[in-house]
Parts: structure tokens; sequence; C-alpha cells
């Protein structure tokens, strides 16, 4: 090998722990494809305004300055809040009726067969019906929101349960069974491994459900969150407020499925990940 | 009936008048693969039993780790008022994907309240002590088996029920792993059953050999070795007694 060549490895070298040293290329490889995509609709988006000049394609100045304005001023924190804070709820009640639906399905033939039609029923009903529905029976309260998200995401929830349940190896029960494994050993080391992913993707599912449902029913029947802003902003005709509205629980979105649902997606799969190396 | 011990002999497994009686898809009545049946294992014996595909082989082994119920008869495990502690070894491993070799044999420990360190110590007692943390689907498919044999033997067990073992596993690795059964059968000394269809493997594992034939199930022919183990595979009395069991199998095929 001659100095130059030596050289150049070293420059090569240099160069790459340069970048790696801020990104990993592992975190790179996971980031950059997505970052490239918001960047070309965000170019994209810009182009078509510039060339439009109408006010219902406002710019991304535009747009920045509503979205800095209801963040300055507390509002969208607020609100985002009110809306996150009912969907949790919401949630809870689908999260408490699904586990007993799902449960007595896996377990008991008639019972699946008696759930069925309401399950099939609750899939397939838009969650326009509920929110409508919910805001008619309940009127102006907290009520309203998590009953409608309840009934617009139980069903996939108990549905996800139920496979997750049924996809548990019943050479591994047998296995359980010899070795008298206790409940909670049962339980901790057979049932909820097996049903975790299940569940995961489940709640992902009825977390994107969720939303669609409380904003449906703050937009029709409620005074706070996050729809309810975003109906206002409807009738001035503000596409650059909806605009900012729709990005910042967009953001709230990202966090969470970042922040939570992958990193115990992760957690989970870690088994699976190992193993390949 | 069939009976291979005398009645007053204490025995670890012991099998009643035993009847099991199954429902096949497209009969009207329920067959039964074993009827008035009874089989006893003396303690620390291992008995093999062999015989046709679906003879009920695999029912008397489920019958005996409580996977499945007698229709009438009985089936009685260990001596004394204690709960009969079970180690079982299946054609398949399985083991828990999501928990470590170590943690799969330390779960089964716990529940028969054995010391968790025995997870380590059965995972070097196998040769697998530096897999401890592994994961089983790291494994080879021989490490996964000696992993099983380590859960198997470390809850202490009174008796050790096999179900075709090594069938799955090449027949290099198969022999290794006949060798460590061996080995920890001579240092725990439980009872057993061997459910196999590889006579040779019948002839080097076991203390007798039970030929199963007939529906339902009869016990056709009897094969009590009184060689002290180990034993090895080149011996010739191990041949012999392969030979005459194939030479049964035979006649009954005919």
């Amino acid at each position: 090998m001659t100095a130059t060549d030596v050289s150049a490895q070293q420059v090569t070298q240099d160069r790459r722990s340069g970048w790696q040293r801020f990104l990993p290329a592992d975190l790179a490889i996971r980031i950059l494809p997505g970052l490239l995509f918001c960047v070309l609709l965000a170019g994209g988006w810009e182009v078509m305004a510039q060339v439009q000049q109408s006010p219902l394609i406002p710019d991304l100045a535009g747009i920045w300055a509503e979205l800095k304005s209801i963040l300055v001023s507390g509002e969208a924190a607020a609100d985002i809040g009110t809306t996150l804070g009912r969907i949790a709820l919401g949630f809870l009640l689908a999260f408490a009726t699904a586990i007993g639906v799902g449960l007595a399905s896996a377990r008991n033939r008639i019972a699946r067969y008696f759930f069925e039609p309401a399950l099939l029923l609750g899939l397939t009903v838009p969650g326009l019906v509920w929110a409508l529905l919910c805001v008619i029976w309940f009127g102006l309260s907290l009520k309203t929101s998590v009953v409608a998200i309840a009934l617009g995401i139980a069903p996939a929830l108990a549905v996800s349960l139920s496979h997750g349940l049924n996809a548990v190896d019943a050479q591994l029960i047998e296995v359980a069974h010899v070795y008298r494994l206790s409940r909670w050993a049962r339980l901790r080391y057979l049932w909820l491994p097996a049903i975790l992913p299940f569940l995961t993707s489940g709640a992902r599912l009825a977390f994107s459900l969720a939303w669609k449902v409380v904003v449906l029913v703050e937009v029709f029947g409620l005074s706070t969150g996050v729809g309810y802003r975003l109906n206002s902003a409807f009738i001035s005709q503000n596409v650059a407020a909806v605009l900012a509205w729709t990005v910042a629980f967009a953001v709230v979105v990202a966090v969470i499925e970042f922040g939570f649902f992958q990193v115990i997606e992760t957690r989970l799969n870690r088994w699976k990940r190992e193993a390949q190396v | 009936m069939n009976t291979s011990m005398n009645k007053g002999m204490s025995a670890a497994i012991r099998f009643r008048h035993v009847t099991r009686r199954f429902r096949r898809s497209g009969e009207s009545a329920p067959r039964a693969v074993l009827e008035n049946f009874s089989l006893a294992v003396a303690p620390g014996e291992l008995v093999a039993l062999v015989g046709a595909s679906g003879i009920g082989k695999t029912t008397l082994l489920h019958l005996a780790a409580g996977l499945e119920r007698a229709d009438s008869g009985r089936v009685e495990l260990g001596e004394g008022k204690r709960a009969a502690r079970l180690g079982m070894v299946f054609q398949q491993p399985r083991l828990f994907e999501w928990l470590s070799a170590a943690r799969n044999i330390e779960i089964a420990a716990e529940a028969a309240q054995v010391d968790r360190d025995i997870g380590r110590r059965m995972l070097a007692e196998v040769g697998l002590a530096d897999y401890a943390d592994a994961y089983p689907s790291s494994l080879s498919g021989g490490q996964r088996q000696r992993v099983a044999l380590a859960r198997a033997f470390a809850v202490d067990p009174d008796i050790v029920l096999l179900d075709e073992p090594f069938s799955a596993l090449d027949e290099l690795t198969a022999r290794k792993l006949r060798l460590l059964l061996q080995r920890l059968w001579r240092l725990h000394r439980p009872s057993g059953l061997l459910v196999t269809h590889n006579t040779l493997e019948a002839s080097l594992l076991a203390d007798r050999i039970v030929v199963l034939a007939g529906q339902p199930a009869r016990i056709e022919a009897l094969v009590e070795i009184e060689q002290p183990r180990p034993q090895s595979a080149e011996d010739p009395a191990v041949f012999q007694r392969h030979r005459a069991i194939i030479e049964v199998l035979e006649k009954l095929a005919a």
C-alpha cells in the first residue's frame, strides 16, 4: 500500500466517522427517507401555492405563521391535550369491553358466534355514525366523545385480542401443563408474549380510528378540542389554520407512534432480532 | 388384559385397565385405541414403546403426562403421596421462543420449586454453558433439543416422558444426544417411558422394550434388557435386540 493509498483510506474513514458521529448509519436509514418525503411534500405544496396564488392554498410561510400563533398562545397545547384526554378515556372504555368480548370469543365457540354480528357491525359502521348518534344521545358532554370512541374502536381491539389468543401455540400450552406452570407464570410467559404483538397492532389501528371519531364528535357537538378548532377555521375559511392544526396534531401522533408504539414493538420483537444476529 | 409387572410390585408409572377411545372424522362410533390396557414401569426403569404409527404409543404417553384423560381405568404416577414431578421431551423442542435458553429451564424449575440456578447448571451439564442467554431461534436443532433435555431433568423429575425425542435430528446429532440422555439418566435416576420408531434407539436406551400391536393395542412382545447403562451402539447385543424387535414387527406387518 502506498502512502497515497493510506492517506486516501484515512480521509474516507475520517469522513465517515465525521457524519456518522452525529447520525449513525442505522438511524440515518431509518430517518432520512421519511424526512425526504416530508421535504418533497412541503416543496411541492410551496410550488403549488406560488403557482396558484390563491387563499385556498396558503404558502408555507402562512401555515407556519398560524402554527406559531397557536403554539405561542397555548391553544395548541390546551386543545390537543383535551382531544388526547378524550381519546385516552375512550380507549380505556374500549379496552375494558374488548378484553371481555375478546376473551369470551377466543375461549368459547358459542360466545364467538354470539358476538360475531356485533363485531362485524362495529367494524363496518363508520365513525361518523357513532359520532352523530352520541351527540344526539348525550349532547355536549365528555360522555359523548368517550362513548363514540369506545364504540368506534372496541371491535378492532376485540378482534385483535381474540386473534392473539387463538394464535397461542397449543404445543406450548401442553408444555405449561406438563411442567405445572402457575396461572401467573402461564399469563406472563405464555399468553402475554403471544398476544401482545396482536394487541399492539390492534391498539395502533384503534388509535388512528379514535382520532378520526373524536374529531367528528368535536366538530359536531363540542366547544373544545382539535375538531372544534378545525371547524372554527373551516367556518372562517382559514385554510392556513386548518393545515396548522392538522400539522400540530400530526406531530403529536408521530411522537406517540415513535415514542410509544414503536418502542413497545421493538421490545416485543427483541428476541427475533437477536436471533438473526 | 396385558400386564408386565406383578400387581404387588411398586411402580413409578402404572396404567390400570385403561380404555381410551377416539372418534375419527367420518366414523359414527368412537374406536378404542386402548382397551383394558395395563402396564407398569418400575422405579428407575425406562420402558420403550415401539409399534406401528397410530397404535397408541403417544396416547399412552399423553395419558401419563395428563394431556389426555382415560375413558375408564386409572393412570397412577409416583409411589408416595407427593405428586410425581414430570419432565417431558417432545419430538420438537417446544421452547418459549421469547425466553432465553436459561429462562426456558428456570420457569419449569420455579414451578417445581427447584433452585433457579439450576437453569445455568443444567445448560452446563448438556454442554451449552455459553448459550444461557441465547434465544432458542439462534440455536441449532440439536442445541434446542439439548435445552429441552436440560429442562426435563432440571425439575428433579420422578418421571421423564420421551416422545420420539431425537427423530427430528440428523443421525450424528441424535447419536450424541442419546449418549447425553444415558448420562443424564444415570445421574438423575428417574423412571420413564420412551416412544420411538427407532428400534435400535429403543435397544440402546431402554431397560425394557414393549412392542405394541393390534387395534385396540395389546402388548405383543416384551424384551427385557439386563445389561447396565451406558450401552454402546457398537455393542453386538444391542444390535441383536434390535434385530429381534424388527423380526417381531415384520411378522406383525405380514
